[in-house]
């Protein structure tokens, strides 16, 4: 079976460190509610183990253009 | 008081208590006013339900007119009625639970299914979840429910017996809009409300109902409550004569039949008559609610005219939502038809007299400016001052007797409503508003005129056109946003479109056609020629003279190009090469001075910046116009005439185009066709057909600009890009063409029996049996030729149509999904709630208007 988080189109997610997530809201002015959100039930949160007030910062890549991307990991 | 936040808000159905508590009288005189003229206690008008007469003081808060707010009263209806609004909860209410035990007609396990599935937010918070749970449930919540309560009702229907209490259920029959029948018997509504009022509360959970806030035995009333006089005035005609609101009427024709319903009821009226009054006393009601229920004949004023009672008021387009708060008007604003005037420069509006005298701007009187201040309240001619509000924020409007007055009393902190005048930046709108160049500021010019006037090259953006379309204009107050309207909205920082960044403000048709004359190489002006068409520019100079003493147009042309331009561009009419402001070769078309990717529009913008390029567009457009109003075009039918050279050519690329078509068929009947990659024999034809077909329209283009004389007024405005397009030209004087489908292919059945006409042998598959239009509008169109070409015209107004319309749509809901996002300074997205939408804008950062900037730049770099 193809594991389908593996693929090659799928971004790389990774958890941010607590450190980091707080760098994060600080640079940006926000709080964790401001930022979009993913299900613990994806299957990047299940690959990586991803609990509730987890960030996510996720390495997106448009037709050339890289960029950052961070969801909050909510219940569901 | 401390301003709090709302974070939810609950419907529910109003009690009788309620009612009782709301109201601060029973009303029992089923009548207005007495013979005097005077509100009857007790009546409809009772003064206690508030006053709307100015003088009158209210018998309930002592307040007058202006400040009273109105209040409730109530009548008591002495036989219960059922609220017909809600007559369909009922149904499902009575269906669903036993007549004997009123219980959910379910047996215990099922019972405690649904509870588990249909737990609402309410039971919820009953069982005292904390707030994660709950929003846990939310989720799934909405499908559940409704799941659970049609499964319940198939379910139920199917029931004979209940299982709690063995009792036989016999079928409820409804017939709307408020009756209830077991069998042949009629329910009344006293038993109805016997019935609900049964059902106990975790029942009505089930059913999705709240019982602490809708109890279902109040969907029967017994109390009406009746609105204040406010929300029903009535009207003093002139001749003195009162007339009510219709709500007023409506309400005496309840408490009619309740009092004559009540009398009936103390004599002892037999039990029929009683019946009669009391299905009456519901009609009345249900109508006064919703007078267009369907089930009932709608109540009628003298005139015949259908009542408008509560529904009415409400409901659709002229209702109470859309109509007095989703459309709001709006002061400062002003609208009329637009017309065009190409002596306006482009960020100018041209603003009728009578509306620049009417509109205002204030004017904030400090102690720097009270002078200035002083002698524009002193005027007494336009600009004149309207309005005077005062620091103590008392408005007064300045009339001639008042004005020495308040000239001494004028002092710092006081605001001037202005008359509009020359200068002012006002926003200018045409609907739809699809775009964000939909609002631009201009500068206003006070013209005589009746039509709000702009500039030809302002119409793109606006989608505006001058066969009766109107505009809206808007006058900024504060000086913030007036500055915002000059700074972020005028129309000289709006030339390159939002969208790709492409010129959007730009000449147009004949102001190209000028250009388009003017740039040619043989374009020669004698002096007189010269000094007349630049002077109507605004320009005051020549440039040099050739030998002959004649000036060159592309010399002219020179003149509006900044100092110091260069620009080296390829066109679809050759290299265009501007070297140090001087255009030395190449002509102007659309490429390069009309809407669209166009370099020298974007050079002047990048390089000379917004006033440059403002300042090129206007000139050049007067420019622009003069010559060509000078040199003329004109285009008839003759443009069109086809010599004997053209016909010839016609027929020959047809003929061979026709034979090449036919070998293909022979060969594919011949089974020696060679099919194309991934399709069929019959279908690789087809495609090999279109080919042919295509390559022949484009045959047809070039034979036309071989034969047509480059002095064809029509091709010329086709090569300029002005107006209309070689294909056009094909049209009138070559031949239609392929007539296309919906689907793209090539028409092939309409006939009963695969073919489009009866003239057609079926498996035809030669061109002129496909709708391959073989004549032309200047020869007309044979019969057949007609019908394909209608198949055709068909298609595309359908398609069209269709597409506008969803398209529009479309559009319309991801703007306004995404109007209020905004770019932070640090290039991210942002909503109002400053969530972070894009970490940073469309994922590169790049605003599309600068994309055609960034290109050039890249290109000169290069």
């Amino acid at each position: 079976m193809v594991n389908k988080s593996d693929h090659e189109i799928i971004p790389v997610h990774e958890i941010l460190k607590l450190k980091e997530v707080n760098e994060l809201l600080e640079s940006k002015g926000i709080t964790l509610e401001n930022i979009p959100k993913i299900f613990e039930s994806d299957p990047q949160c299940q690959k990586l183990g991803a609990k509730p007030g987890h960030v996510l910062k996720i390495q997106r890549n448009d037709g050339g253009n890289r960029y950052l991307y961070y969801r909050v990991v909510v219940e569901g | 008081m401390q301003a709090e936040v709302i974070d939810n808000v609950k419907f529910g159905i109003v009690s009788p208590e309620v009612v009782k508590k709301l109201s601060v009288v029973k009303l029992n005189v089923p009548d207005t006013y007495n013979e005097d003229g005077y509100p009857i206690d007790g009546g409809l008008l009772d003064q206690r339900l508030g006053v709307i007469d100015p003088g009158l003081i209210c018998k309930t808060c002592g307040a007058r007119a202006k400040t009273c707010p109105g209040h409730f009263g109530h009548i008591e209806l002495v036989r219960p009625v059922i609220h017909s609004e809600f007559s369909k909860i009922v149904y499902m209410l009575l269906q669903s639970t036993c007549s004997a035990c009123h219980r959910i007609l379910l047996g215990n396990e099922d019972v405690q299914s649904l509870r588990e599935k249909s737990k609402g937010i309410v039971a919820l918070e009953a069982e005292e979840l904390s707030s994660e749970e709950i929003a846990e449930h939310k989720a799934g919540e909405t499908d559940q429910k409704k799941h659970a309560g049609r499964s319940l009702l198939k379910k139920v229907r199917s029931i004979k017996k209940c299982p709690h209490c063995s009792a036989i259920q016999n079928k409820i029959k409804f017939s709307s809009p408020t009756y209830f029948y077991i069998g042949d018997r009629k329910l009344k509504p006293d038993e109805i409300r016997d019935a609900l009022a049964g059902i106990s509360n975790d029942d009505l959970r089930i059913l999705g109902i709240d019982p602490d806030v809708s109890r279902p035995e109040w969907l029967v009333l017994d109390a009406l409550l009746v609105p204040p006089v406010n929300v029903r005035p009535s009207i003093t005609l002139e001749s003195g004569e009162r007339s009510e609101d219709d709500l007023t009427h409506k309400l005496v024709d309840i408490m009619r039949i309740n009092q004559r319903l009540a009398q009936n009821i103390n004599a002892g009226a037999p039990q029929i008559i009683i019946d009669d009054l009391w299905e009456l006393l519901q009609y009345h009601v249900t109508a006064y609610f919703n007078n267009e229920t369907s089930g009932i004949p709608p109540a009628r004023h003298r005139s015949g005219r259908a009542l408008k009672t509560i529904a009415q008021r409400l409901k659709g387009k002229e209702g109470r939502f859309r109509y007095n708060l989703s459309g709001k008007r709006v002061n400062y604003s002003a609208r009329t038809v637009i017309s065009v005037d190409p002596y306006l420069d482009i960020d100018e509006v041209g603003v009728p007299f009578e509306i620049a005298s009417k509109l205002t701007v204030p004017f904030y009187v400090t102690a720097w400016n009270l002078e200035k201040a002083r002698e524009l309240l002193a005027r007494t001619e336009y600009p004149t001052i309207l309005n005077l509000t005062s620091t103590d924020g008392k408005r007064k409007r300045i009339i001639d007797a008042n004005r020495e007055e308040l000239l001494k009393e004028l002092k710092a902190g006081d605001i001037l409503e202005r008359q509009l005048v020359n200068g002012d930046m006002v926003l200018f709108n045409r609907q739809p508003s699809l775009h964000r160049v939909s609002i631009m500021a201009h500068r206003v010019r006070v013209l005589p005129g009746k039509t709000f006037r702009i500039n030809f090259c302002v119409t793109p953006p606006y989608n505006a056109d001058f066969d009766g379309d109107e505009m809206n204009l808007h006058v900024p107050q504060t000086l913030e946003a007036q500055a915002e309207a000059k700074y972020l909205l005028e129309v000289k920082y709006q030339v390159f479109s939002p969208r790709d960044g492409e010129a959007i403000i730009t000449n147009n048709e004949d102001g190209i056609t000028g250009m388009y004359f003017l740039t040619q190489d043989d374009t020669r002006l004698t002096k007189e020629e010269a000094t007349y068409i630049l002077g109507i520019a605004g320009i005051y100079e020549l440039p040099a003279p050739t030998k002959d003493g004649t000036y060159k147009g592309k010399d002219i042309f020179s003149l509006l190009l900044p100092k110091g331009l260069s620009l080296d561009i390829k066109t679809s009419l050759g290299p265009l090469r501007i070297v140090d402001g001087k255009l030395i070769e190449g002509v102007i078309t659309k490429d390069t001075y009309g809407k669209g990717n166009n370099k020298l529009l974007l050079k002047i913008g990048m390089d000379y910046g917004e006033d440059a390029l403002k300042d090129f567009l206007f000139t050049s457009s007067k420019l622009s116009d003069a010559y060509v109003t000078f040199s003329g075009i004109t285009v008839g039918v003759k443009e069109y005439m086809t010599d004997n050279a053209i016909e010839k050519a016609r027929q020959e690329l047809l003929e061979a185009t026709f034979k090449q078509v036919d070998d293909k068929i022979q060969q594919y009947k011949a089974r020696k066709l060679e099919s194309l990659i991934g399709y069929t024999k019959r279908a690789s034809l087809e495609r090999m057909i279109i080919v042919d077909l295509n390559i022949a329209r484009e045959k047809a283009g070039e034979v036309l600009i071989k034969h047509v004389s480059s002095k064809n007024s029509a091709m010329q405005m086709a090569r300029a890009g002005s107006r209309g397009s070689i294909f056009q030209y094909e049209q009138m004087s070559m031949f239609l063409g392929q007539q296309a489908t919906l689907s793209g292919g090539r028409i092939k059945r309409g006939y009963y029996t695969k073919r489009v006409l009866p003239h057609i042998n079926p498996g035809d598959v030669r061109p002129s049996a496909r709708g391959f239009v073989r004549t032309n509008y200047y020869t007309g169109l044979s019969p057949i030729d007609i019908f394909m070409h209608a198949v055709g015209s068909r298609g595309s107004e359908v398609y069209k149509a269709l597409l506008t319309a969803r398209s529009g749509y479309l559009y319309r809901r991801l703007s306004n999904a995404l109007q209020d996002l905004y770019v932070e300074s640090d290039l991210s997205v942002r909503d109002t709630g400053n969530n972070l939408i894009q970490t940073i804008y469309g994922g590169d950062g790049i605003s599309s208007i600068n994309t055609q900037f960034m290109k050039l730049a890249a290109k000169a770099d290069k």
